[in-house]
This record gives C-alpha cells, structure tokens and sequence, in this order.
C-alpha cells in the first residue's frame, strides 16, 4: 500500500542521494536528484534552496550547471535522522 | 485428631497472617517502584524531544508528550504511596488519585493517537478505528472508566505495534510490542482492582507488570545512553 513521505523523509532521501551518489567527488546534478527523490521540479528547486540556505547542501557552480554535494552539517543530520528513526520504529512509528 | 487439626487451624492462620504482611510490606516497597516507571517516562520523553529538535518530527513529539503525561502520572501515584507510608503526609485525597490516572489516561491517549495518526497519514485505514468501549456511566466511578479507557489505548498501541513489527520485523519494536502488552495487562488489573475494590494482590500484579513493561520501553533508550549517540543541539 502507498505511504506518503514526510517532510523530514523527503529531506532525508535527497541528502541520502547527495552522499551516495556523488562518487566523482564533483557534487550531484538536479537531474539525478530528481530522479531518485521522485518529486517535481519545482518542488525540487524549492527544497533545494531551503536545503542549501539551511547550509546542509553545497551548492557547486560547475561550467553549465550547479552541482550539490552533502555539507558535515547534512551528515550529522543524517546520522541524527537514522538513530532517531531506529527509536520511532521501535514503537512501531514512523518519523 | 481434633487437636492436630486445632494446630493445622493455627498453622494456617499463622501462614496466613505472615501472607498479608508480606503483600503490605510489598505494597509499600512496590510504591516506590512507580518511581521506575517515572525514571522511564521521563528518559524515554527527554530522547523523543531530541528527536523533535533535531528532526522536527511529529511522531516523536506526539511520543514525547505521551511520556509527559505518563511521567507526571506515576510521579502522582509514586507520591500517593509515600503518602501511605507516611500518614502524616495526607496525600490519599481521591482527586489527587484521579488527577494521576487522568495523567496516565492522556498519556495512553497520546501513544495511541500516536499510531493513529501514522496510520491515517499511511492510508491503511482498516486498521485505524479506534474502537472506543462501550462504557455505562451509571454507578461507575471516575477511576474505574479511566482504568478501562487506559486499557484500551495501550490495546489499540499493541496493536499497531505488532503490526509495524510485521513489516520492519525489528526485534525492539516486537519488544515494544511486549512491553505495551504488559502495561495494558497492568491496567487491566488496575481496572479489576477498582472493580473489586481490592488494594492487596491485584494492586501488586498491576505494578509489577506497568514496571516489567516500562522497563522493556527502556530499551531504545539505552541504545541511546550504551551507543553513545550525540543527541545534543539541534542540526
């Protein structure tokens, strides 16, 4: 059956993506962004510049395009959101 | 063998007697105990609202001010019973009793609403009735119906629980799961002790189970504390 993400979910899986994906070392594209994250453009662009504004994402001006690469501060982030969705799972909850 | 039977008669009432004293001596030993659950409440509430800071989850809140509530609730009962212990400390009056259960009560509430509201944001909606019991007010006291309505939120919790353990099949949560089935074993008895008016055994059954199974919610917790994760400052 189809479960909504949460907010912090959503957030969560592009920094996941941002982490994963980026084996060159060069940061990540929009267009893969988009595609693992499953949301719209615009709402991408959105979350984005929240994520880059909250300083969990490094924006990367590259030659056409910018690029994005996971900040220490959206590790932490990720290392606090896996422990703390370890506890909301064990009572059988979602964060 | 009329006289053996006087001294089987004696015996017994002595057995008896001894009985009793060692349930009052229990009570009161299991008074303080309510303190455990307070300790726990209060550790497993302090951990979800690092969870609310750090990731602004709403589970976690709603799980952090269930807690609260239980937390308060037992610290009322843990008070109660010192009172008990100390007569001069008159802390028996039937509003401060109620007044904790109406704690404990919310506290349930919460912990279900938790699962509720997972589950409506989730869309499996078969599973997210709430089936209210049937209560008849009519004689019934305050403490009775708030027992029973406890009863059932930490059913419906059990529930829920076991049926996210399906699908993530996580030993902690089918522990979870436990845990809750032994507080709602707690406030059932609570509730027949209410009924039947009997402060003695099944008093003692209610808060050893409530504690067996506080501390089984302790785990997560202790991965916390054991893990060493940092859960200071928000990110």
């Amino acid at each position: 059956m189809a479960q909504y993400r949460t907010q912090v979910k959503i957030i969560a899986d592009v920094l996941s993506t941002a982490r994963d994906s980026n084996t060159a070392g060069v940061g990540v594209g929009v267009t893969t962004l988009l595609r693992k994250g499953n949301m719209s453009y615009n709402r991408m662009s959105k979350l984005l510049s929240e994520l880059v504004g909250s300083g969990l994402l490094l924006e990367v001006n590259g030659e056409k395009i910018s690029k994005y690469r996971i900040s220490d501060k959206g590790m932490q982030f990720l290392a606090a959101y896996s422990s703390f969705e370890d506890f909301a799972q064990s009572f059988g909850l979602r964060l | 063998m009329a006289e053996f039977g006087h001294h089987a008669f004696i015996r017994e009432s002595g057995f008896a007697a001894r009985t009793l004293a060692a349930i009052a001596g229990m009570e009161q030993v299991t008074d303080i105990l309510q303190f455990i659950g307070v300790f726990v409440s209060f550790s497993i509430a302090y951990v979800s609202y690092r969870g609310v800071r750090q990731t602004q989850s709403s589970s976690l809140l709603r799980l952090a001010t269930a807690f609260v509530f239980l937390g308060f609730g037992f610290l009322i009962e843990g008070f109660v019973g010192l009172g008990q212990l100390f007569p001069s400390v008159s802390l028996t009056a039937t509003a401060v009793v109620v007044g904790g259960l109406l704690l404990e009560t919310t506290g349930y509430f919460f912990l279900a609403f938790s699962h509720a509201v997972d589950v409506v944001l989730s869309k499996k909606m078969g599973t997210a009735l709430l089936v209210f019991p049937i209560i008849s007010l009519s004689g019934a006291q305050l403490a009775d119906v708030l027992s029973i309505l406890s009863f059932y939120f930490v059913l419906y919790g059990v529930v829920e629980t076991l049926y996210s353990y399906s699908h993530s099949r996580k030993p902690d949560t089918l522990l979870i799961a436990l845990g809750l089935s032994l507080i709602g074993s707690g406030t059932f008895f609570q509730w027949l002790s209410f009924l039947y008016q009997d402060v003695g055994v099944l008093s003692l059954l209610q808060i050893i189970l409530q504690e067996m199974g506080l501390l089984m919610l302790f785990t997560p917790v202790l991965r916390f504390a054991v893990g060493g994760v940092k859960v200071d400052g928000p990110v």
